[in-house]
């Protein structure tokens, strides 16, 4: 297969002459239908989405605060950002939980995912049972318990203490927040579970078979078969759930109480913009805050994709 | 699974850009409001009203029965109402306000009443005031606290005081007296020092109190006591860095020492507190939270003193409405508001169903169709109040725009504060680096 998708339009052969029109009338009939299909979820897509987004550009320049109209005061939200102790706070808690959380839940998301992938009589039950948490852990029922488990004389404390470890609950200690959030993030690695089992179910099993004739064990047999003919789908997951970690909000607003407590330790991006937002009324902040975090998220996605040509393999792509 | 390039970057750009932006846009100012005398309630037509508060279940069922006997009096009228817990409410009338949708007829607190009425959100009720609108049962000055600039933008509905709480069941365990009436503020943090180091041998561990310094009101009743008005004519600051220094300095033994309520565990209890858990034994609020904390901490055996004296010997006290009842500036039906607001503060079977879980009715009718049992919650805030009218010498601060936001910095630099992340120095700075931004300069 070399065969890209623009050899192979520019390959087709021109439709003979007395079928052209006739087919242009039907390929026109054929677009307007597709628009038409298409604009229940454009209006939304324009009114919902794109209009509240070029409302938000401008008022990134504004110092609008939700009860005075707006005025101009240029590039002022985005100076003061960097002289915020806050903001700073907030991204440094975000990074930590992008950095750490991330890799993490993938590794774990990987290697359950390879786990389900053999061959067993439960196979399914078990594939149901591990992807449980990611369908009831995005509400907002699972923070609370979440939170229960590790306050004070909760489960973990208790355990905690069995093992001799210092009592005392995770939730009101600035310096256990962190791990207990990425915890709650790992814990729902259903989603790319999901797509790393569907992914490792593509990779032929000749490959396997050739590799073992060679001799090759499993480390080996991971290392040079696994990951290569996973690549494409370790991209996307890795871009996924990068973007995702970025936008955590519902943990933390529960779990602090929407303050970004305890001591400003789980006061993520999108918590402490809500806060400017809706608390402290200050909409071009927030405003302006949203769009550096577009900003951001969108030079580290192209990042990747510059990176990924040297590490990622697509089938039926040669080099 | 097949996944290409283009797909990937359609998805990820897809994903980035709708969870990223859910940006807010909004409206100007209305009009503002003439003053002037308002029409008389038609009741020919059919009119529908809506009404919104804070609050939960019990409030709710309380409120749908007086709704319903405001309907039975005026048939004409039909009441939609709604309801959300103190947060989500202010999230819900702030983008309301952001549209000019507010309701009819809302609950309002002081902390807001400058930011909705300054800004032409609610409706100038002097109008209304002698034609849908009797506001003569009413006490002068806590009347006055829903004015702004002659603009009587809410009507209170009933009134609060500060207090201090103590539990007296936690206090005969340890063998410990409650304060002396006429105690200072120094005689209160002594006597929380004596609490902790008697709770200290205690399962669970007792303190004394919190750390009160960290609220807001109490910070600005002391600051009352000290003969500054917290707020200025023109809605700013009344006070400087100094004065919140010295109030942050005056407790900062206490935090050393280990004798106020450790921060700890005050966030994991949330929203309940060491007070209500039974593991502190005292604690200063507004006097209309005795019916809270009863049923929370689930010791009847609560009792109230006075806030400690300043240093003239007097408590300086000031009723604050508990609540206020506000229109909407864009109300299409000012006169069925007014009449709606007249018949819940005026009432007496209103009175009757709510009794004091707003807080003790501002008008005499109201209270008196209280149903009140000896030694109930409703008898003892009722008679707490009327011990502490002499001592109730001031008028309640008018909070300045932006108060909301100023309070909410004070408690979570507070929390910082006691976690030992920050210091009294970084406090003040921080918390008056927001405030310049919060308040909007005249």
């Amino acid at each position: 297969m070399t065969l890209t998708r623009d050899d192979a339009q520019r390959g087709t052969p021109a439709p003979a002459p007395g079928t052209r029109t006739q087919q242009k009338r039907w390929r026109s009939a054929d677009v307007r239908a597709g628009y038409a299909f298409l604009t229940p979820w454009l209006l939304g897509f324009l009114l919902l989405t794109v209009g509240p987004m070029l409302a938000s550009l401008y008022l990134a320049f504004t110092d609008y605060n939700l009860f005075r109209s707006p005025s101009w005061v240029g590039f002022d939200n985005f100076t003061a950002l960097f002289s915020d102790p806050r903001y700073i706070q907030s991204v440094k808690v975000t990074a930590v939980y992008v950095l750490v959380g991330t890799p993490i839940k993938l590794i774990a998301a990987l290697a359950v995912a390879m786990l389900l992938n053999l061959k067993h009589s439960a196979q399914g039950a078990y594939r149901s049972i591990f992807y449980a948490p990611s369908l009831i852990g995005a509400s907002v029922s699972i923070a609370i318990v979440w939170k229960a488990m590790f306050i004070d004389d909760g489960m973990v404390d208790k355990i905690g203490q069995f093992f001799g470890a210092p009592a005392g609950g995770w939730v009101g200690n600035p310096d256990m927040t962190m791990p207990m959030m990425i915890l709650l993030a790992v814990w729902q690695f259903g989603a790319p579970m999901v797509i790393f089992l569907a992914g490792l179910k593509q990779v032929p099993a000749e490959l396997y078979e050739a590799a073992s004739v060679d001799g090759a064990g499993a480390v080996r047999k991971f290392l040079k078969i696994t990951l290569p003919m996973l690549s494409p789908v370790i991209f996307f997951n890795l871009l996924l759930e990068t973007i995702n970690a970025f936008q955590v909000f519902n943990s933390a607003f529960i779990i602090s109480g929407g303050t970004g407590g305890p001591a400003g330790s789980t006061l993520f991006y999108t918590l402490y913009l809500y806060i400017r937002g809706f608390t402290d009324f200050q909409m071009g902040y927030a405003s302006a805050m949203a769009w550096v975090l577009v900003l951001v998220v969108g030079i580290i996605t192209a990042v990747f994709f510059k990176t990924s040509k040297s590490w990622v393999h697509y089938s039926g792509e040669t080099r | 699974m097949r996944i290409t390039r283009s797909a990937v970057l359609g998805i990820s750009v897809a994903t980035t850009v709708a969870l990223t932006l859910g940006a807010c846009s909004g409206g100007g100012n209305g009009e503002t409001t003439e003053p002037g005398a308002g029409d008389a309630l038609d009741t020919d037509r059919d009119i529908t009203l809506t009404l919104a508060w804070w609050g939960n279940d019990d409030r709710a069922s309380k409120y749908e029965e007086s709704v319903d006997l405001f309907e039975e009096q005026n048939p004409n009228i039909t009441v939609q109402t709604q309801f959300q817990a103190w947060d989500d409410y202010w999230t819900a009338r702030n983008t309301e306000a952001a549209g000019q949708a507010l309701p009819d007829v809302m609950q309002m607190d002081l902390s807001y009443l400058r930011q909705y009425g300054a800004t032409n959100q609610l409706a100038d009720l002097n109008g209304q005031i002698g034609v849908n609108l009797d506001v003569g049962g009413f006490d002068e000055a806590l009347l006055a606290s829903g004015n702004l600039e002659g603009g009587q933008f809410g009507i209170p509905t009933s009134s609060n005081t500060l207090a201090l709480f103590y539990n007296a069941d936690l206090l005969d365990e340890l063998g410990i007296e409650p304060p002396a009436e006429g105690y200072t503020w120094d005689e209160y943090d002594a006597w929380l020092t004596e609490v902790s180091e008697a709770g200290a041998g205690e399962d669970p561990v007792v303190f004394g109190g919190p750390d009160y310094s960290v609220t807001f009101w109490f910070f600005l009743q002391w600051l009352i006591q000290q003969g500054v008005e917290p707020f200025t004519e023109d809605g700013q600051l009344g006070f400087d860095e100094a004065d919140l220094t010295s109030w942050l300095e005056r407790t900062q033994p206490l935090r050393d020492a280990g004798v106020v309520y450790p921060i700890e565990r005050t966030k994991q209890l949330e929203p309940l507190g060491g007070f209500t858990v039974n593991e502190a034994a005292s604690e200063f609020s507004w006097d209309n939270f005795l019916a809270g904390y009863v049923a929370d901490s689930g010791t009847d055996n609560i009792q109230m003193l006075p806030i400690p004296s300043g240093d003239d010997g007097t408590t300086s006290l000031f009723f604050k409405p508990s609540m206020l009842l506000s229109s909407s500036a864009s109300s299409e039906e000012p006169e069925a508001a007014a009449a709606l607001i007249d018949f819940l503060v005026n009432d007496p079977e209103v009175g009757r169903i709510f009794g004091t879980s707003k807080g003790v009715p501002a008008v005499a009718e109201q209270r008196d169709a209280m149903e009140i049992e000896p030694g109930s919650v409703d008898e003892r805030v009722v008679a707490y109040e009327e011990s502490v009218t002499d001592q109730a010498t001031e008028a309640a601060p008018i909070p300045v725009e932006g108060f909301g936001a100023i309070e909410a910095e004070f408690k979570r630099l507070g929390e910082e504060l006691l976690y030992e992340t920050i210091d009294i120095e970084e406090f003040v700075s921080q918390w008056f680096n927001g405030a310049a931004s919060s308040i909007p300069q005249s």
